[in-house]
């Protein structure tokens, strides 16, 4: 069984004002194996985010059911589910969200404030995070006191603290300059060779051409998919231009090279 | 780091609003600290002197006739008894373990006398005593000082032609200080010194002013004096007592002087007793009510500043949720926060208003009494505005916690 299963996923809004009902998702299937670098495209308002935050067990579907090593995120109680949350998923927002009053050292202990272990143990941990993202001699740093890409890579990190299976990311770039933005690519990517797996939403072609798989979502369906190759032919066909830097596949340790499992229902 | 590390961090982020905060709660702990300091104090004084206003308690031979009334109490015929009281008596009652409460007993011997062809009733009374206990005589004249002086009651002092009608005049009060009485006490003046009191010769020290209670209608002398002209030796009718205490405990006292004298009857005068426990209660109800008043707006500040609080600070929350935060680890958060606000404000709160209190009580007490660090109010003070806080936060944190992830994630 695939690490992440969603299963015919759909999702709707009831707009009270205007008593009508707006479908953000429709019928969505995706399998995804562990250690794959997902990469999810759309445009403005095409579900991209609503979808994420499904998989990240934030936004209960409509129908449908997500399964994440076999486990029905949405059978859940909502307890359970942070608790879900906090052992399997780490998430890096697009303005990173560090707690401003927190340290470096602090942001990326965070995930396991709630944790038994012992402070030292947390402390330890963050330090181990905070060095793999380059960032070990900032600890005792608060954000505003790092760069936009030591920002990035922060948040990053704090996703990391709980060495969570699945790394979330909404538009990780997408505030960043492109020296930056491939700053924190570059990270992304060490990770998924370390075998990290990976769920990115993104608006850049370049960085999603840089994922093992490319979904495309458009009025709440995925209506492509492909595998990296493809992927940079479909962006540009789409685009025009061809991707200026390419760094697919290297050292992943579990790549579907399959169609997705796209239901056209 | 832990749940009270962000809690404190976030403390130390938001000084101004922290401070804010703990400056509401402390004024509103401190009103509450110096109206009660203010309440108890005024109370111990009020119920001292209410204490000290009269008589609290009388005792009378035990007997099944009546034959005089005094001041508003039976007292048993002066002229035959089966069991008087004596002068021993009065050593007894200040043998009562309650003897340091006992602030005046007056001892008294009433007699029929005649005294220039006319009956009176002649009192012997113990004058240092009995003085302290009518603290609202105003005697024209001077204390008695020595066994033939006596008091003249205004009544009699009419009758007998000792006083005459005249302008204003300076008056001694009962302790000796000067004082203006009313006009119809002021205006007349002893032109009689001489009495015949039992056929023998007795000196007019005073007059007292009207009061218009049975003293007006007789004569007071000096206890021993009085027991002598009577043939009344070691004798008593009435024995009263001021009991001084706060939350007296008047019954126990009672019982106590009871037991030690079982042939007498010991009564407490409940009048005095129940207007001290009304003017008590009263002001017990003033404090209360504000203490509540004070409270609410104090619990609305506090909610209306979370409410704000949890508005700004939805992002963080929705961070906080989709990295695993528990509901409960984040009403945790937000309710430590506001406790150790509150804890700082009911701290600074009791420090200021018993400060405040005790640069006021001297407006409001004579005695200043009260000036003492109370540890129970202190623990009260913390206790009641980290409740306060708490509960008042309750609601604001719920709701934070039941933001839902993903909508707070839209923020994003």
């Amino acid at each position: 069984m695939a690490f992440i299963a969603i299963e015919n996923v759909s999702k709707t809004y009831n707009e009270t004002e205007l008593d009508s009902t707006v479908k953000v998702l429709t019928d969505i299937s995706v399998e995804i194996e562990e250690g794959e670098f997902i990469a999810l495209m759309g445009p403005s308002g095409s579900g991209k985010s609503t979808l994420l935050t499904t998989v990240g067990a934030m936004n209960r579907p409509s129908q449908g059911k997500v399964l994440i090593d076999a486990i029905d995120v949405y059978g859940l109680t909502d307890e359970r589910r942070a608790d879900f949350r906090m052992e399997y998923l780490g998430f890096v927002f697009q303005q990173h969200h560090l707690m401003p009053y927190l340290t470096a050292l602090e942001n990326a202990m965070l995930p396991l404030a709630t944790s038994p272990v012992s402070t030292r143990e947390k402390r330890e941990r963050a330090m181990v995070v905070l060095e793999s993202v380059s960032l070990g001699n900032k600890a005792s740093r608060l954000p505003n006191q790092l760069s936009g890409g030591e920002q990035g890579r922060l948040a990053i990190a704090r996703a990391l603290a709980n060495q969570p299976p699945l790394l979330l990311a909404d538009e990780p770039t997408g505030t960043l300059d492109s020296k930056t933005g491939s700053e924190i690519m570059e990270v992304f990517l060490e990770l998924n060779r370390q075998g990290q797996t990976i769920f990115m939403v993104t608006h850049n072609q370049e960085n999603a051409s840089l994922a093992d798989r490319v979904l495309q979502i458009r009025d709440g369906s995925l209506v492509g998919c492909c595998a990296p190759h493809e992927a940079r032919r479909s962006l540009a066909v789409e685009t025009d231009h061809e991707p200026q830097s390419v760094y697919v596949g290297q050292g992943r340790t579990a790549v579907s090279e399959s169609p997705v499992g796209l239901d056209p229902a | 780091m832990r749940i009270s590390t962000i809690a404190f961090a976030n403390l130390n982020r938001r000084k101004g609003k922290a401070m804010f905060l703990t400056v509401g709660i402390a004024i509103g702990v401190g009103t509450i600290v110096a109206l009660l300091s203010l309440s108890n104090s005024i109370q111990e004084e009020i119920g001292a002197q209410l204490d000290r206003f009269g008589a609290n308690i009388v005792i009378v031979p035990q007997s099944n006739s009546l034959a005089l009334d005094y001041g508003g109490v039976s007292v048993p015929g002066v002229t035959f008894d089966e069991h008087q009281l004596s002068n021993e008596d009065v050593e007894k009652i200040r043998q009562i373990p309650y003897h340091k409460r006992l602030s005046v007993i007056a001892p008294k011997v009433l007699s029929a006398a005649e005294v220039e062809g006319q009956q009176v009733l002649l009192a012997g009374v113990d004058f240092k005593n009995e003085l302290k206990l009518r603290r609202w005589w105003r005697i024209t004249g001077r204390n008695p000082e020595t066994e033939g002086e006596v008091l003249v009651g205004y009544e009699v002092a009419r009758a007998l032609s000792i006083i005459q009608p005249t302008g204003q005049a300076p008056q001694r009060g009962a302790e000796g200080g000067e004082h203006h009485s009313t006009e119809e006490q002021s205006q007349f003046k002893i032109v009689k010194g001489e009495l015949q009191i039992a056929g023998q010769p007795h000196s007019v020290a005073g007059v007292i002013g009207a009061t218009g209670g049975p003293e007006d209608r007789m004569i007071f002398g000096e206890l021993l004096h009085v027991q002598k002209l009577a043939n009344k030796f070691g004798q008593l009718n009435v024995i009263e007592v001021s009991a001084l205490c706060k939350g007296c405990p008047v019954e126990e006292i009672v019982g106590q002087i009871r037991d030690k004298l079982p042939h007498a009857k010991v009564s407490a005068v409940q009048q005095a007793v129940k207007a001290r426990t009304e003017m008590v209660a009263r002001l017990t109800r003033f404090s209360a009510a504000v203490a509540v008043v004070v409270l609410i707006i104090g619990a609305l500040m506090i909610f209306t500043t979370m409410m704000g609080s949890v508005v700004e600070r939805t992002k963080e929350i929705g961070v906080l949720r989709a990295i695993g935060f528990r509901r409960t680890h984040i009403i945790k958060g937000l309710i430590l926060e506001v406790a150790t606000i509150s804890a700082a404000g009911g701290f600074f709160g009791w420090a200021s208003g018993l400060a405040a209190s005790w640069v006021v009580l001297p407006y409001f007490s004579e005695t200043g009494v009260g000036r003492e660090l109370n540890p129970t109010m202190l623990f009260a003070a913390l206790v009641g505005a980290m409740l306060i806080g708490t509960l008042s936060s309750i609601y604001p944190a719920v709701r934070a916690a039941r933001l839902d992830p993903s909508e707070a994630v839209r923020y994003i």
